[in-house]
């Protein structure tokens, strides 16, 4: 017993390195896991506070601009009411809610890359919900604190957004591949499938989390390769990364209700 | 008690520096200098190699915090917090024991830049190699990380030159 005490001790240097690390790792791999609540993140309120207040300062530099945006969208609303007042809304539509939030970090140039927004569970914000702008898909909602989230972008090795194509339903999976913030890759689209460039791809009804119909980006370029199955097709996205002031949340209100069925599918 | 305190301001400085300034540039979107090591290079060669480790976990860990990023930055900075002792022997006589601090001045700098590079290169690759985890993505992540170790390497011998200037008046 005395003899181990003195191999630890002698090496304690070396096993405080490997628990160090492995920490680290631990921590790592659980960010894998999309449902777990993580310990280190930019949502917890001291980090979120510090960014707020960089980004408060910050905000004066960009004010024209976001002028334009707000004054852009207004317009695009605008427009939408006039045409839902003439058309008849589904029934489905009205169970989506918007909130909106201003984006206090953002990144587009690492592997991973995460947005922190200032509302948080205080506003309803729940892990697994959906963001956009009125251009596009952003991301989803990952981590909630009181009054901060954190949303894992489009950018980022986890996500993985169900979409199809705007003219056809043929559906796949947008990905991205960590090279260039405007462009995400589409995979499972199989060879017989019909692709143009220029095609448009909308989020569709197979996920809730976001609302059938919104727009993620067009097709910039794609290659069949005579031996796969499938399309490699590179998608221009309509969102620009480098550019997110204000984001909207979406939250389903049937979510909970439409999971609770599809989990019983599974067992 | 004046240079615990002088490695407390410093690491402050370099947490903001990297957060609230580097993390926002983006330089084409593939360069991401890294310079809060300088903290974990600059501490004392007779600091205990646990606390050491302790220290280099901290810092990790607030990086990982401000960026989202989970470990990846923990796990690079306590990797070369380990083999930090290890590099020193290589470019000095004793180990470093014999120096009270390190920096341009003690060690001049053909000797600080190797051991700057060694530590700064070691740890990039690391970093941007957990971030990306795939075999696929080889080339890309060698040489994001290869252009970003250039990048801190840089800022590094700019601020420690500027550091250790401002000392010497």
């Amino acid at each position: 017993m005395r003899n181990l005490f003195t191999f630890l001790f002698r090496h304690h240097v070396f096993f405080l390195f490997l628990l160090l690390e492995l920490t680290a790792l631990a921590m790592l791999i659980q960010s894998h896991d999309y449902h777990a609540s993580r310990f280190a993140s930019s949502s917890h309120a001291w980090a979120g506070n510090v960014l707020e207040n960089y980004q408060n300062s910050a905000d004066y530099l960009s004010l024209r601009k976001v002028n334009t945006l707000l004054a852009e969208e207004n317009t695009a609303l605008k427009n939408l009411i006039q045409q839902n007042s003439e058309e008849e809304q589904s029934h489905l539509e009205g169970n989506y809610q918007y909130i909106s939030a201003k984006v206090i970090k953002n990144s587009y140039n690492k592997r991973n890359n995460y947005l922190t927004i200032n509302k948080g569970a205080l506003h309803g914000l729940e892990n697994g919900m959906g963001v956009c702008v009125d251009k596009g898909v952003v991301g989803i909602v990952r981590d909630v604190s009181e009054n901060y989230a954190t949303v894992m972008s489009l950018l980022n090795n986890n996500t993985v957004i169900s979409t199809r194509f705007a003219k056809s339903n043929h559906f796949g999976d947008l990905r991205w591949d960590g090279h260039s913030h405007e462009y995400a890759q589409l995979y499972s689209i199989e060879k017989y499938v019909d692709v143009s460039v220029g095609d448009s791809l909308i989020t569709n009804s197979y996920s809730s989390v976001f609302p059938e119909g919104l727009f993620l980006g067009t097709v910039n370029r794609f290659e069949r390769d005579e031996q796969a199955n499938f399309y490699d097709i590179e998608v221009d996205l309509a969102v620009d990364f480098s550019n997110i002031d204000y984001v909207y949340i979406v939250k389903n209100q049937l979510r909970g209700e439409r999971q609770l069925i599809e989990s019983k599918q599974g067992e | 008690m004046n240079k615990f305190i002088q490695h407390i301001i410093r690491f402050v400085f370099l947490v903001l520096l990297q957060v609230l300034i580097l993390n926002n540039i983006q330089f084409s979107g593939y360069i991401n200098p890294f310079v809060y090591i300088l903290f974990i290079l600059l501490l004392p060669p007779k600091l205990p190699k646990a606390l050491l480790l302790v220290l280099a976990f901290t810092m990790g860990l607030t990086m990982d915090m401000f960026s989202d990023s989970l470990g990846v930055h923990t796990a690079a900075s306590v990797l070369i917090a380990y083999i930090r002792p290890g590099v020193l022997g290589m470019i000095t006589t004793k180990g470093g024991e014999e120096l009270e601090t390190i920096g341009i001045k003690q060690l001049r700098f053909t000797r600080f830049f190797t051991y700057a590079a060694i530590l700064t290169f070691i740890h990039h690759f690391t970093l941007f190699y957990i971030e990306a985890f795939r075999i696929s993505e080889f080339l890309a992540t060698f040489s994001r990380a290869f252009i970003s170790s250039i990048c801190s390497l840089l800022l590094i011998l700019i601020i420690e030159s500027l550091r250790s200037n401002s000392l010497r008046k």
